[in-house]
């Protein structure tokens, strides 16, 4: 099978690659402010990513619920679960404007305030004010698309983009993409002034909890690193690769949402796992914050042997637990609520095992500025592929409406380039596509991402790393690429697509690799050097960064920008 | 095969094979075919957006969630 060459390069102002929240928040901003917009999406927008189904949790801050004194909340808010290593100027930034992102969302008919009044539940801490606006997202990727075509951004579906397209100058000129709604795939060439990656995270790096089921992640299973993976192609500095975060949720069956979940963490004996509530009869106002503040307490409990871990919503409420069930619909887990519903699982007799699961990149990538521009001119990030910022669907909204405000104001600065004169990286990759779709027999791609998968876990694990592992983990990770270069087969648009996220994936992965040997200390629960078991003061607020030189990655502290 | 498609009910609009995160259902010989099972994140997408209600949900044995019965208080 040879792939179909569409020879006109399709030419916008702004390109926005990913349509999920931050990229559909970009695309309303940008049409609204006069760029002609393209948003390309591998699956659809009105249900791609981990916003499928809905979110539930919107971190902002409410002036007229938090009060003014801003500081205090800053304060506040870098306690929660989200206020890890990031950017405090990016940080502070989100927070200023979640207030305003809330209320265009209002205007886009999705439900801020479902109870009809602002409501504040979830990740929250005993004495403390809360963050989280419970909200209800079932529905909100289709009123974001909606309002998207209505503001003039133009949507392409099913299109993957594989590669950045950057200039003698180093600049952002445009991407290549593929449509894979048939069989046979099609190679597209975008053209633009500016360009966003706003994808998800990298799911499926790791292993999951069933080596048999690869999509059994607790985020959308479609995000394969692609936007950290292109961008560091382009040249782009990723930052904070070298420092795993781990979600966790009900056991076997990986789902996020903890947050939604109203009970106590419990052991087998129904005893309190941590010390935040006094018992199991929680509420809607309060429940355990332990998996929140304990991150680790699922792995910990097992490994000591005190475990399991259970969500124990034995002790609540009637009322509380109907609530919870209509949250996880707004959450998108209506597949929860189902398995519940048919196996007959009785929440009120019943405990769930919650664990760990696996690293997933959430707060690794791509290194941006207060514009949210990556280090590529005209490359703007936003979103999960962001390693800067942390603040969930908040954060992509707040980034995706930056960055198209920053790309409008750009774009006027910036002369048109013609991708045409590209065309030996354009030939180069067409090459790469049909070496894929040959006819011989090759290897399947779920060979190379399992096999990722084991060394990921085993070298540069999230639970003991060294120097020999590392280093052994990243030449390993050089040859699987190698090998995969040499052996992938795709049978179709669908496998090509597959094919394409296991590569990205393995440039991912060395970069991780090559950033973890050179943070060469003990830092949080999750990179932890048997070489270097202390923590040192002097890397405190230092961020690892890494970027292309050549075929090699070169890494380098930069400090935290306060 | 997590998502399982009543023909009978089916009238292969094709909106389950659009909006699929995972490119897992295609339409071939005008029937709706799951096509790759194992990539099924069970999103339930297909089966909220069917018009006709042709589509549910079939949990694989490998999400088994795990539960224990709560000590009498």
């Amino acid at each position: 099978m040879e792939i179909r060459m569409n020879p006109d390069p399709i030419v916008v102002d702004f390109l926005v690659i990913g349509g999920g929240i931050s990229g559909l928040q970009a695309g309303i901003t940008a049409a609204e402010a006069g760029l002609d917009t393209l948003i390309l999406e591998k699956a659809d927008t009105r249900r791609s990513g981990n916003g499928c189904g809905g979110n539930d949790h919107f971190m902002c801050y409410l002036p007229e619920y938090h009060g003014d004194d801003f500081e205090a909340v800053m304060r506040e808010a870098k306690e929660t679960l989200v206020g890890g290593n990031q950017d405090d100027n990016l940080f502070r930034f989100m927070l200023e404007r979640s207030a305003d992102l809330i209320r265009k969302w209002e205007s886009y008919g999705i439900r801020m305030r479902p109870t009809g009044d602002w409501n504040f539940e979830g990740h929250a801490m005993p004495g403390r004010r809360r963050y989280h606006l419970k909200y209800d997202g079932s529905d909100q990727k289709a009123r974001l698309t909606a309002a998207a075509k209505k503001a003039g951004a133009k949507i392409m579906n099913k299109v993957v983009v594989n590669e950045i397209l950057v200039n003698g100058e180093g600049r952002f000129v445009g991407a290549i993409g593929i449509g894979i709604r048939d069989e046979v795939p099609e190679m597209l060439v975008f053209q633009a002034k500016a360009g966003l990656i706003a994808v998800g995270e990298a799911m499926r790096m790791y292993p999951g909890n069933n080596p048999a089921y690869m999509f059994n992640t607790s985020h959308c299973p479609a995000n394969a690193g692609s936007g950290a993976a292109m961008a560091l192609r382009a040249g782009a500095r990723l930052v904070n690769l070298d420092l795993p975060s781990r979600h966790a949720g009900p056991k076997y069956f990986t789902r996020s949402g903890k947050g939604t979940w109203i009970g106590a963490l419990t052991d087998i004996n129904g005893k309190l796992v941590g010390p935040f509530v006094d018992d199991i009869h929680v509420s809607r106002e309060l429940p355990d914050p332990t998996g929140d503040v304990w991150k680790d307490c699922f792995v910990k409990n097992m490994d000591s042997g005190k475990g399991p871990v259970y969500m124990n919503c034995t002790g609540i409420s009637e009322e509380d637990l109907a609530h919870m069930r209509k949250a996880l619909v707004s959450e998108g887990c209506t597949s929860i609520n189902e398995y519940l519903d048919q196996y007959g699982i009785d929440l009120r007799k019943s405990m769930i095992e919650f664990g760990q699961y696996e690293h997933m990149f959430y707060m690794n990538g791509i290194d941006i500025d207060d514009r949210a521009m990556s280090t590529v001119p005209g490359l703007y990030a936003s979103g999960q592929s962001v390693g800067n910022v942390r603040g969930d669907i908040t954060a992509a909204a707040v980034f995706g409406d930056h960055a198209a405000s920053c790309a409008a104001a750009y774009v006027q600065t910036v002369p048109d380039f013609d991708v045409a004169a590209l065309g030996d990286a354009i030939s180069e990759k067409a090459a790469l596509y049909n070496f894929l779709l040959r006819e011989e027999p090759g290897a399947h791609w779920k060979e190379a991402n399992s096999t990722l998968q084991k060394i990921m876990d085993e070298y540069v694990g999230t639970r003991i790393r060294s120097g020999s592992l590392l280093t052994a983990g990243r030449k390993y990770i050089r040859d699987l690429r190698k090998y995969s270069r040499e052996k992938l087969r795709a049978e179709n648009a669908h496998e090509l697509m597959r094919c394409l996220e296991v590569l990205d994936l393995l440039d991912l992965a060395e970069a991780c690799a090559v950033s973890a040997l050179d943070r060469k200390e003990t830092r949080g629960a999750y990179h932890r050097r048997s070489d270097f078991p202390f923590t040192n003061p002097l890397l405190n607020n230092k961020f690892q960064t890494v970027r292309r030189k050549g075929d090699d990655l070169e890494t380098e502290f930069r400090e935290r920008v306060r | 095969m997590p998502p399982v498609v009543d023909s009978e009910l089916c009238i292969v609009c094709g909106k389950c094979v659009e909006i699929c995160p995972l490119d897992v259902m295609k339409k071939k010989d005008d029937r709706i075919i799951v096509m790759y099972p194992d990539e099924c994140w069970h999103c339930r997408a297909c089966v909220m957006d069917c018009p006709k209600e042709a589509i549910r949900m079939r949990y694989p044995l490998s999400h088994m969630l795990l539960h224990y019965d709560a000590p009498r208080a």
